[in-house]
């Protein structure tokens, strides 16, 4: 899985994150459900949920708002079709504040 | 103690283990959920009760109360275990019998908390409690008495310091009593009359308590309260921060003025808050690739040890430094240059616990209600979700609200510490407080000039300060 988080550098506000799904061979992965957790590095925020939608085949893309500076860690939980769940992390270091 | 059920409570020989129990059951869970709980702080118990609840309760029910905390304290309760299979034969050595051990150790502290971004880490936050444990059961092990408590411990050395602003005090009601007392079980212990062994504890920090003045070395741990036969010991109300002008000698302490190391902890008390509220904003980053690039390192460690160089011994030294010297200059004091940092070190204590104040509380209420989440995931993750599914939306107080109360805390302090330091020169310049009050009053000014403007900074915590 790739994936690439707009604007850069990532700064408080508005962002959008977009991933490839692939299997081992490559070949993209469609009709995955995909759900966005994205929570902060320290106690005493809560995490942010919403949804990834299928742009192309293969290709998801999900809208998120970074609410503070600081490092975030977005979850992927993910459904593939045939019903098998994953969890993905990505790491976003240093949000930048407005 | 009048108080009804609290009173009927603290007397209570068992009062103590009784308050600990909760709490040690509490460190238990924090330890197992910090080490094998979700990875990530804002779920873990370990991290949420830490950095978030326990700091924030620790300081109002300081300014609120007093050191109701050392009370409780659970590695207290570990170590009363422990001390049933082994006795220590130890005393705690005579050179190692001041505060530089628990400076240096608070320093630590404040130091690996930025460089292992503890806040972040559950596991590590998990390891530091069990470390605690295992250094109070060495140390107590090992040595008699509180040793720990007095000499090592850098919660306890931040809740003695604190609870100098505290509203209550663990003091005699009738000095008349003690006067004509002939046992002195306050400090002695209660004995068997026949075999002379101790059945109730004395005071295990030396505080004889006839003598005894404010709160420092406190843990209200009521020892002398069961101890005494004539009940004449209790938690009363006084004016807080009033022991800090007052320079009477102190029973297990001495002479706040002559204790260079007590000032250095009520120093660091000060400008560590200042430096730990700094490690939370954005500035800080552009300060640390500042200086990455300067040295030509891409490694924290220099880096941080050159800010917490500048904040906790370059800044002081200077800005007291020149407080005193013009101090001595305008007001003729009698005193030295050291000792005169010395005696007014302890005014800047109440903007120091101020800043406490505003920097644990913005967590503490922004995040307030996140327990409820992270408590109903930790169940849930056991299989059997009977507080129902986690409530994340659950967070806390908003941060505008939390802003206004955030400036009142600092305000409080400002306004103790010029009280304080006022009430230090009247006494230290009876011919010329206000000559010797201006000097310290700036150093109050510029203090919180700094307070407020780091609270005004967008807040940025990074678990990686060099990266970006």
């Amino acid at each position: 899985m790739n994936h690439e988080i707009s604007p850069e550098p990532v700064r408080v506000g508005p962002a959008t994150i977009a991933f490839r799904l692939s299997d081992a061979a490559g070949n993209p992965i469609t009709g995955a459900q995909v759900g966005i957790e994205a929570d902060m590095s320290h106690a005493g925020m809560s995490p942010k949920f919403g949804g990834a939608k299928e742009r192309e085949p293969g290709r998801y893309q999900a809208h998120l708002e970074f609410q503070m500076a600081g490092d975030w860690v977005i979850l992927l939980h993910i459904t593939l079709p045939d019903g098998k769940k994953l969890e993905r992390q990505i790491d976003v270091r240093g949000v930048r504040p407005n | 103690m009048r108080v009804p059920g609290l009173g009927h409570l603290f007397r209570w020989r068992y009062a103590r283990p009784v308050l600990q129990t909760p709490l040690l059951a509490l460190s238990v869970v924090m330890i197992l959920h910090g080490l094998f709980g979700p990875t990530l702080a804002p779920k873990n118990l370990a991290t949420t009760l830490s950095w978030l609840h326990f700091r924030g309760l620790l300081v109002l029910v300081l300014l609120c109360a007093g050191n109701f905390f050392c009370l409780a304290c659970p590695f207290m309760l570990a170590r009363q275990a422990a001390r049933r299979f082994f006795t220590p034969r130890l005393t705690w050595p005579q050179r190692l019998r001041n505060k530089w051990l628990s400076v240096g150790l608070f320093v630590l502290i404040l130091f690996t908390y930025e460089l292992f971004d503890l806040w972040s880490s559950p596991w590590w936050t998990a390891w530091l409690i069990v470390a605690y444990f295992l250094s109070v059961l060495v140390v107590d092990g090992l040595f008699k008495h509180a040793s720990f408590c007095k000499f090592v411990c850098p919660i306890g050395q931040f809740n003695f310091v604190a609870s100098t602003l505290s509203p209550f005090e663990v003091k005699v009601r009738e000095q008349d009593v003690c006067t004509r007392c002939h046992t002195k079980d306050c400090i002695r212990g209660r004995r068997e009359p026949i075999s002379d062994l101790v059945t109730i504890r004395g005071c295990e920090l030396a505080l004889f308590l006839p003598s005894k003045v404010g709160n420092m070395d406190c843990t209200f741990c009521l020892d002398c309260v069961h101890a005494c036969p004539h009940d004449n010991i209790g938690i009363l109300s006084r004016l807080p921060a009033s022991e800090l002008i007052v320079d009477p000698i102190r029973s297990g302490i001495g002479y706040f003025s002559r204790r260079k190391d007590l000032a250095a902890l009520a120093m660091v008390f000060t400008f560590g808050a200042l430096l730990n509220a700094f490690g939370m904003v954005s500035p800080v980053y552009a300060v640390e690739r500042w200086l990455g690039r300067r040295l030509h390192v891409n490694n924290e460690f220099p880096v941080l040890g050159l800010i917490f160089t500048f904040f906790l011994v370059v800044e002081p030294f200077l800005l007291l430094g020149l407080a005193a010297w013009l101090t001595r200059a305008w007001a003729r004091s009698p005193r030295a240059l050291l000792p005169l940092a010395v005696r007014y070190t302890y005014g800047l204590v109440p903007l120091g616990f101020g800043m406490w104040l505003a920097h644990y509380c913005f967590h503490f209420l922004t995040g307030l209600y996140t327990l409820i989440p992270v408590t109903q995931n930790a169940i849930a993750s056991l299989g059997r979700p009977f507080l129902g599914e986690p409530r994340w939306a659950l967070t806390g107080l908003p941060a505008n609200v939390v802003q206004v109360i955030e400036i009142g805390f600092l305000v409080l302090g400002f306004a103790g510490s010029l009280v304080v330091t006022y009430g230090l020169a009247e006494d230290d310049s009876p011919d010329k407080p206000l000559r010797a009050f201006l000097p310290w009053a700036a150093v109050c000014l510029v203090l919180w000039c700094a307070s407020l403007w780091l609270m005004f900074q967008p807040m940025e915590m990074r678990a990686m300060l060099m990266s970006g």
